[in-house]
């Protein structure tokens, strides 16, 4: 009953805040509308490479162009001078240009991940061509597919794009403004009230998390009919395997956002303290880029982190059409980290 | 109800750079108004804090109703009301609403109209908080305080800020919670109002209860029942000389003089006499009864609004 009326005052407070309101739900599907509609065609951005115009072209030189383009390779074709702007400018990936009898290919330092890839598909246009040249049999090639790890793949980008939009938009909700409207609220003295009250701090704290919970599945709700009305996207899965992950998710995260509101003194001490568990917990989740590499430790500590498990479930049921089956010990983990830091959040809680 | 409403002994809490309560001991029996009085920073609200369950003293004994804040705390918080010095609520929360809302937090609580209606709040009940003037703001605190219908009611300056006639109507409502055999302890820097609405009441300056009593009876020590004030056109005159020739003392007090006397009738022939030999240029004579402020001043020194 207590808990009933916290949550119910909650959404009413909240539902007069037409500005907030508003914004957390236009937010994500901005977002959606705007980088679904700027990579509609085709799976996402596609690799290039620049082509310095040769001063006489050739045959060989035609036959290279016309391998290149059969390879995918999104050719840009310009002359010297303006390829070498272009490339002081820091925006070329990898360049190909005529040297003596043959060619090169200046690749840029600071963009490896693609200039690599395009690397490897020159180099392959180049056997092509040679062989096209010298009346010789093509090369065989070893056909491509591209799949999600569902083993499905929509060529469509936006339905790629929306789980992820999802998922990093209840991170930073619960990171950065639930925590930070509780320590602001408290730097104000809205709370000292309650402190002379019976209330106990983990239903005012529980009904503030189910508040946004609730706001989080009318959010996501909103997200996925713009994403179905406007992009045909489908939720492959079923959708109370989506409730159920995006409930421990958006748990998990708020109570984070709560549990650190308890150790910062101030809104701007919070900014520092938010940042501090944001930036190690995107970087460390192997959403930007593996960790094959790292010490086996940091491995074995990332496995333990829930943002990535909360991701890969996410996109295997809305994306692969999965069930939960495989994601036990991942959500488990999820869940966890929620208890923990709902735990810490009731125990570190001030209400001046 | 044996055990008195409040007992606090040896109450102590210092800050960094200051010893807000200095050794504090009071009791209030049930069902009296008992005011805390004294200048800002003497130490009442940390005080009433402290006895609140919201500031954590360094050392002191604290009975509440015969409970203790170690073993049943939330006891007594179900069975206390609270108004703070100020009462920051959100700012799109209606008082109605609020009503509603902190009475789900207690076992027995009043309703809702029935204390809108106990601080004529009937027509703003459903208006936004930060709509409110600050006499309805405070008066909604007020309503706050007695959601659960309790026992003990806190009041921290509970009409600072407020007009004339709203101070009025809320010292009605104090005496309303006396008159429903409620216990009221509430601090106040208005010597009025604690001689207006306070059975008992303790002096605190500098972190230290200097005195306690009734009114009256802080009155009656003084042995200085009444005042007479002399009021200039502009600026006081020095007092000195005119005090030597009428062995008297004479205290100039900002803009006027005071002479503190225990018979009236027999010093003012002698005080006009003495003025018109010396050409005191005074425009008024007036004979006042002695107030808490002149208790005050006559322990510290010090007025109480300095």
């Amino acid at each position: 009953m207590m808990l009933w009326r916290q949550f119910a005052m909650e959404w009413r407070l909240y539902s007069r805040d037409r500005v907030a309101m508003f914004w957390t739900f236009a937010f994500p599907v901005i977002l959606l509308l705007g980088f679904g509609t700027i990579f509609r065609d085709g799976g996402g951005p596609k690799l290039s490479v620049v082509r310095v115009q040769a001063p006489a072209p050739g045959p060989q030189d035609a036959a290279l162009d016309q391998a290149l383009t059969d390879l995918q390779l999104k050719v840009q074709a310009l002359p010297k001078a303006e390829a070498e702007a272009r490339w002081a400018r820091g925006e070329t990936a990898a360049q190909v240009e005529t040297e003596g009898t043959g060619y090169r290919l200046r690749l840029n330092s600071y963009l490896m991940a693609q200039a690599g890839a395009t690397a490897g598909l020159v180099n392959q246009a180049w056997l092509v061509a040679q062989a096209r040249l010298s009346g010789a049999p093509e090369p065989g090639r070893i056909p491509i597919t591209v799949e999600s790890p569902g083993r499905k793949h929509s060529d469509n980008y936006a339905s790629f794009l929306l789980p992820g939009l999802l998922g990093l938009n209840l991170v930073s909700m619960g990171l950065f403004s639930v925590g930070m409207v509780n320590v602001s609220y408290r730097e104000k003295g809205k709370f000292r009230r309650l402190a002379v009250t019976p209330l106990p701090k983990w239903i005012f704290l529980l009904g503030q998390v189910l508040h946004r919970l609730t706001v989080t599945v009318v959010q996501a709700a909103i997200l996925l009919l713009v994403g179905r009305l406007v992009f045909g996207i489908q939720n492959q899965g079923s959708f109370l395997d989506l409730l159920l992950i995006m409930t421990l998710g958006t748990g998990c995260f708020m109570a984070f956002g709560f549990a650190l509101s308890g150790f910062a003194e101030t809104s701007e001490g919070y900014a520092a303290i938010s940042n501090l568990v944001f930036f190690p917990l995107m970087l460390l989740s192997g959403v930007y880029f593996t960790l094959d590499s790292a010490p086996a430790w940091l491995q074995h500590a990332v496995a333990a982190m829930p943002l990535a498990p909360f991701l890969r479930a996410l996109r295997a049921v809305f994306n692969d059409g999965g069930t939960l089956a495989g994601h036990g010990v991942g959500l488990a983990i999820v869940a966890a980290w929620g208890c923990a830091a709902f735990a810490l959040a009731v125990r570190r809680f001030r209400w001046a | 109800m044996s055990a008195p409403a409040l007992r606090i002994r040896g109450l102590r809490k210092a800050f960094p750079k200051v010893v807000a309560v200095d050794g504090v001991e009071l009791e209030v029996a049930r069902g009296e108004v008992f005011g805390l009085l004294g200048p800002n920073g003497a130490g009442k609200t940390t005080t009433l804090e402290i006895i609140e369950g919201l500031t954590e003293a360094d050392a002191g004994d604290i009975e509440i109703l015969g409970l203790t804040w170690a073993k049943q705390g939330q006891e007594i918080r179900s069975r206390i009301g609270v108004q703070l010095q100020s009462t920051s609520l959100f700012n799109k929360i209606t008082p109605r609403e609020a009503l509603d809302l902190y009475g789900s937090y207690y076992p027995k609580r009043r309703s809702t109209l029935e204390l809108l209606d106990l601080v004529q709040l009937q027509e703003k009940a459903d208006a936004y908080h930060i709509t409110l003037s600050g006499g309805q703001q405070q008066r909604l605190a007020l309503a706050l305080a007695l959601v659960n219908d309790p026992e003990l009611v806190f009041l921290d300056e509970p009409t600072t800020g407020l007009d004339p006639q709203a101070r009025r109507s809320l010292w009605d409502v104090v005496r309303r919670m006396k008159g429903e055999g409620r216990t009221v302890m509430l601090t106040t820097h208005y010597m009025d109002e604690a001689e207006a609405l306070c059975d008992r009441l303790a002096i605190m300056d500098h972190g230290k209860v200097i005195a306690t009593g009734t009114p009256a009876s802080l009155i009656a020590e003084l042995a200085i029942p009444s005042v007479v004030e002399l009021t200039f056109e502009g600026a006081a005159p020095d007092a000195t000389a005119f005090s030597a020739r009428l062995d008297q003392a004479v205290e100039r007090r900002g803009d006027l003089w005071e002479i503190p006397t225990p018979d009236p009738k027999a010093l003012l022939p002698r005080l006009l006499e003495a003025a018109e030999v010396a050409a005191v240029p005074f425009q008024q004579v007036h004979v006042r009864r002695a107030t808490l402020e002149d208790v005050f001043l006559h322990r510290t020194g010090r007025s109480l609004r300095e």
